[in-house]
Formats: structure tokens, sequence, C-alpha cells
């Protein structure tokens, strides 16, 4: 919520900036200098092992997210945020049906009780939303897909996944890390995400540490379009399932808000299911739920 | 005295000459006083609005929420700080707000808005919002689960007068926070991003739908004028140094939170200073030509002055106040031109329709062109303008006076 709160929130209020079109130039002046000084930071690699040979990015890439999700997937979970907002962790139940050809799917609360029934559905770009309280649909403007999903770390793209990590962006295969720390020392490919030109994405780039051995993911760091890191996503609690290897927990750590974190924690993840195509319409979404 | 009517008649004896000096001194005197008079009515007015939209000239807040801007970093609107604001004499009116994110819907059509929770009672002691409402009326401090909303942004939702729009956002408590509020008036914003992007409901709403207790994002207080912001910052930062609640506070003045608009008047005024220089500059060589051309070409005769015992003071000073009443007579029409011209804008704002008003409201301005005269104004360019001349006309009247009368009568 914060990100785009301060964006477009107040900040807009005080936009009162020149009075004649030059005087624009200031702003965009000052903005370069910034930002090339920024890029010309030197970044610090971590040390890391040659590339194997016979190893393909995209390849990795994409068997890195067949762990993840299938082209039919149904999911059931909750969705645990901490924040030094509140006295305890506060929890969110939810449903999730992904088609992913068909760039559908479809999102049920369960809890907590303010919640309960509250839908999404994505269809392509398009996101809506269900409040049963005020039987209401909003559709939520593309602009807002990087608001703060039911108050959580994850984004509203995070969720419907608006954007794919395997078809929106070049992969670049950088090394092998030999003990990844933050997964219990397993052996990591470290692979460099850079989206396509035209691509629909929300970050600058993605840093993605994938499992040497079965491919799953491991750890995914988020950075802007300035390269600056702004999140960590931890994949951890692995189960074969189907010949794959899936991460049952998946922790998310905001950089820039000292405190939060958000963990979601799968309960039933199926792959390759039957959906009912009844299930991604705007019916379903105002359908009462017990 | 009688100096001063030889003087004159000197000036007058190459009435051409002597006619486009003066009329190059009154075009300089007149673009020095038009333009001063232009920046800072356009500055005077900049900042205005902007305290007036918003700001107030010093605002309140937690330490960090100008730069984060989230629900994390709020004060308590507690008795003490009711009380010091209430009773401060430097205080001409504070508002207390709450600002969010949020999303406004009304059937299926959504946008997203900075949501702005306002005491109606308050907010007109320091902003003009209240004044700016297009339809219906603004929020009323006995209203409940009213919104206002800015024209655009009603026109883009298709919303009208008495709708029941649904307002989503997520709470302080990390919950979802959602409403429905009737749509009771709408209000005009001289930038159109922030017309299309701003809702307001009252505090206690905004407090509610955040469910954020008496909570607020920041105070904006508006000074007894502008010149007294700094003495109203002082005043508050003694009277508020020990915080509100155990909890230290940010107070800062607008140009301390818009340091954008403070260097960018800043940069104005020393591109104006560039130009006022320059063609003081240019008047003061003009004047120095002129007077030393009249000084050479009168080399003979006042070598005759000399010889038959003028002193040579008395030559210095004729030539000095030929120098002087030049500029005194372009000095005197350029600001008999300006005056006028100046006050008659000052009362008839110049309005900037076509392509650049786009431009003024891209930076949210209204695109009028204000003036304000200034008694300095007047004052500091007439003083300039003779101190010029004065100058310019030192090199001149030390060569018609110090001159050897013999090699003087010789020349020519």
């Amino acid at each position: 919520m914060s990100g785009v709160a301060r964006a477009s929130g107040p900040g807009v209020l005080r936009s009162v900036q020149g009075r004649s079109a030059w005087a624009a130039l200031i702003p965009l002046l000052v903005q370069f200098l910034v930002f090339g000084g920024l890029l010309a930071r030197p970044t610090t690699a971590p040390a890391l092992e040659p590339v194997p040979a016979g190893l393909d990015a995209d390849l990795i890439a994409h068997r890195a997210d067949d762990n993840l999700r299938s082209d039919r997937t149904f999911f059931r979970g909750r969705m645990v945020v901490n924040s030094p907002r509140l006295s305890g962790p506060r929890t969110v139940v939810f449903s999730s049906w992904e088609d992913r050809l068909g760039k559908r799917s479809f999102i049920r609360i369960h809890a907590p009780p303010k919640d309960v029934g509250t839908a999404f559905l994505k269809i392509h770009s398009n996101l809506w939303m269900y409040i049963p309280r005020v039987e209401s649909t909003m559709r939520i403007p593309p602009s807002l897909m990087l608001q703060s999903w039911m108050g959580s770390d994850f984004t509203n793209d995070d969720l419907v996944r608006e954007s794919s990590e395997v078809e929106d962006y070049a992969h670049r295969l950088l090394g092998v890390e030999p003990a990844l720390a933050s997964a219990g020392g397993r052996r990591a490919l470290v692979l460099e995400y850079l989206p396509h030109e035209d691509a629909p994405v929300v970050w600058g780039k993605i840093m993605v540490w994938v499992d040497a051995e079965h491919y799953a993911p491991l750890r995914e760091e988020f950075y802007d379009e300035r390269g600056t890191k702004l999140r960590v996503l931890r994949f951890s609690d692995f189960h074969r399932l189907d010949g794959r290897t899936v991460p049952y927990r998946w922790s998310l750590k905001p950089l820039d808000k000292p405190g939060h974190s958000t963990v979601i924690v799968v309960d039933e993840i199926r792959f390759d299911v039957a959906i009912d195509s009844t299930v991604f319409t705007t019916r379903n979404l105002t359908r009462r739920v017990e | 005295m009688s100096m001063w009517r030889l003087a004159w008649r000197n000036v007058w004896r190459n009435p051409r000459r002597t006619g486009l000096m003066i009329a190059a001194t009154v075009f300089a005197v007149f673009l020095v006083v038009f333009f001063v008079a232009m920046t800072n009515g356009v500055h005077q007015k900049m900042i205005e609005d902007t305290v007036r939209l918003h700001s107030g000239h010093v605002t309140i807040s937690a330490p960090g929420y100008t730069e984060n801007r989230t629900l994390d970093y709020f004060l308590r609107l507690d008795t003490t700080l009711i009380h010091t604001l209430d009773t401060l004499p430097e205080v001409q009116g504070w508002a207390p707000r709450v600002t969010s994110f949020a999303l406004v819907s009304k059937e299926v059509e959504s946008r997203g808005v900075a949501l702005l929770g306002v005491d109606p009672r308050r907010e007109p002691t320091v902003t003009t919002l209240a004044r700016r409402v297009r339809t219906g009326r603004f929020l009323t401090v006995g209203g409940d689960h009213e919104i206002v909303l800015g024209t655009r942004l009603a026109k883009r939702l298709g919303a009208r007068l008495g709708d029941r729009l649904l307002v989503y956002g997520v709470a302080y408590s990390l919950e979802s926070a959602y409403d429905l509020y009737t749509l009771v008036g709408t209000i005009t914003l001289p930038n159109a991003a922030l017309e299309r992007g701003l809702a307001l409901l009252s505090l206690r709403n905004a407090q509610d739908f955040l469910v954020y207790g008496n909570r607020i994002s920041e105070v904006a207080v508006l000074a007894r004028s502008a010149d007294r912001t700094d003495a109203l910052r002082s005043a508050l930062r003694k009277a508020l140094a020990n915080g509100v609640g155990g909890r230290p506070l940010a107070i800062r003045t607008w140009r301390e939170m818009m340091p954008d608009l403070d260097q960018l008047l800043t940069l104005d005024s020393g591109s104006l200073a560039m130009m006022v220089v320059i063609l003081v500059v240019v008047v003061g060589f003009g004047i120095l030509n002129t007077i030393l051309m009249a000084v050479l070409e009168r080399t003979r005769e006042l070598g005759v002055m000399l010889a038959v015992g003028l002193h040579p003071g008395k030559v210095f000073r004729m030539v000095f106040i030929e120098s002087f009443a030049l500029a005194a007579i372009g000095l005197v029409i350029g600001l008999g031109l300006a005056i006028p011209v100046c006050l008659y804008f000052e009362a008839h704002p110049i309005d900037l329709s076509g392509q650049v008003a786009g431009a003024y409201e891209f930076f949210g301005l209204e695109p009028l062109l204000v003036f304000n005269l200034g008694v300095e104004n007047v004052l500091y360019s007439s003083l300039t303008t003779i101190a010029v001349a004065l100058l310019a006309g030192f090199y001149p009247a030390l060569k018609a006076s110090h001159g050897d009368p013999v090699t003087a009568l010789r020349s020519l």
C-alpha cells in the first residue's frame, strides 16, 4: 500500500513546482544526475563458481516456475502478516484457482470474518473484486497492481500474476553459489531476470536462486528500475508432489519496511487439475459462500 | 544653481542623441519594474496557492511522515496539541488531517485516490478547499458518511450528487477497510491530476475507516502572514518542544516541505536578477558613452571655461549633473509608464489561455500572470538607475574637469 500511496497519494497535493515549461527540465536534469550516479554505483557480486557447461538459463527459469505452478493449479493456504502495527500476526485464509494458459485466476477469502466471501477474478489484465458485505463488485485499475493485497506485503500483481517470470523476462545464468545460507546451505544456481522491453512488469530486475539439484526456487530478490533491492522472497519447507519439488512456505520481506513480513503457507496444492470454466466468471464472484 | 541650468542646456544641445539615450533608459526602467512586479506577483501567488491549497505555512507531523507517507507515521490529536494550537498568537488557523490511499468505486468503475480526512470546521481556517465547491456542498460538521470528490474524479466515475460510493482500502490494522459514503459535493482544484485523484471525508469518518483512533497524519498551520512563517515555526517548536504524548514532532515550513518549489523560486529570482543586471549595465554604458561624447566634442569649450578661471570642481559638477539629468528624465518617464501598466495588471491578472495554460496546469497552478508592484520595487529601481548614472558620469566629469586648458584650446 505504502509504495503507491507515496507516489500518487498526498504527494500529488504538493506537485506545485514551476511556472514555466522550461522549469520542468530542472527536475529532469536532477533526476538524470541522481539516477546516473546510482547506475554508476558498483554492485558487489557474491563470489560465485563458474557456470557448469550445458545449462540453459531459460530452461532453468522454466523448471523453477514449474515447481510452483502448472497450467491449471488449485491452491488453498494461509497468509500470515506480521507488522509492528499489530499486536499479533494477522491470518488470511484463501483458495485460488489459476488457469495459466487462459490467463485467468480466481481467489476466494475464507477468513478473517470481515473478509469472508471476498473474491478476486482476473481475466487477462482485468481484475475485479467482490465484497459481499456491501454486495459490490469493483474493478481494480491496472495502475493499482502494486498495491498491497489484503494488507499484506504481497501485491495484487503477485497474487493474480499479470506478468510471468518465464515469459516476460530474459534469463541469464550468473554462476553457482555453493552453499546458499538462507536455504540451509543448498547448492544454488544464480540467475538474473531482466524484463523484456515492452513487458507489463513492475520490477527492474529479479535475482533468482534455484536449487542446483531439483530446480526448486530457493530465493528471489526484487529490484526496482533504479537497481534498489526492494524485497526478498524465500522459499522453504519443500515437498515432493507429482514429480515436482514444491515449497510449502513462501516468506516475503520488504526491505523498506522494517518489522513487516508476510508468509504464505500452503495447506493444499494440486497441479494440472480440471477447473470448471464457470469458476472464472463474474457470477462466481458474487456467489454466496457459507 | 547656475550649474544646474548650464547642465540642463548642455543636455539638450544634441536633442536627438539625448532623446535616444532617454528612450533607452525608459525602456530599461520599464522592463525592470515590469518584470520585477510580475515575478514578485507570480511568486507570491505560487506560495499563497500552495499554502492555501494544502500545506499551510507550517506543517506538524511525526518524523519520517513526509518521506514515507504511510499510516505508520502519526501523531495524536490530544488536548495538549489542541490547546497549544488554539492559544499560540502566531497561529492564524490550523487543520488536522489524515491521509491515505484508497479506491473509490461507483458500481464497477473505480479509481485510486488520495483519501484526505479533514475537519470540516477547522479546514477553512487554513485552506481554500471548502471554497472550491463546484457542485453540491462541502463536508459539514454534523454530516456523517459524506464524501466530496474532485470534479474530474466524479466525472470519470460517472458519480452524481446523492450517489452512494464504495471506498476500499487497507486500514491501519491491516484489515480491509470498506464503507459506503454519499457524494455531497465536488470541488475544483488548480491541478488536473489532483482533481482526478482527491477524495475528502470528514476527519472522524476517515479515522473510523482506517481504524486509526485519534491518530492524525499531520496538522497544517497558517501563519498570520507569509513573512511570519519562520516566527510561527519557532513559536511552535518552542511550545511543542516536548512533542506530543512523549513522541517527537517534525515541524517544518513550506520551504522545507517543498524544497523544489523554494529552489525554483530562488532560481527564478536569480535569472530575473541577471536580466536586471544586464539592463542596468547596458544603460550605464549608454550614459557613459553619451556623456563622454558630449564632453569630448566640447573639449575646446571646456578648456575655455577652465582657462577663464572656472573652478574644475564646478566643471566636474556640471558634467555630473548632465549625467544625472539624463538618467532622471529616463527614470521618471519609465516609471510613469511602468507604474500604471503594473497597477492595471495587478487589478486585471493576465489569463494565460491556450498553449501555455497546459504547462501551468501540469505544475498545478492557475494559468494567471499576477502582478505585485510594491514600493520596494519602485524604490530600488530608482536608486539603482540614479546610482548607475552617477557612476557612469564620473569618468567623463573627471576628464572634463582635469584637462589641461592649453592642450584643450589647441585641439580642434
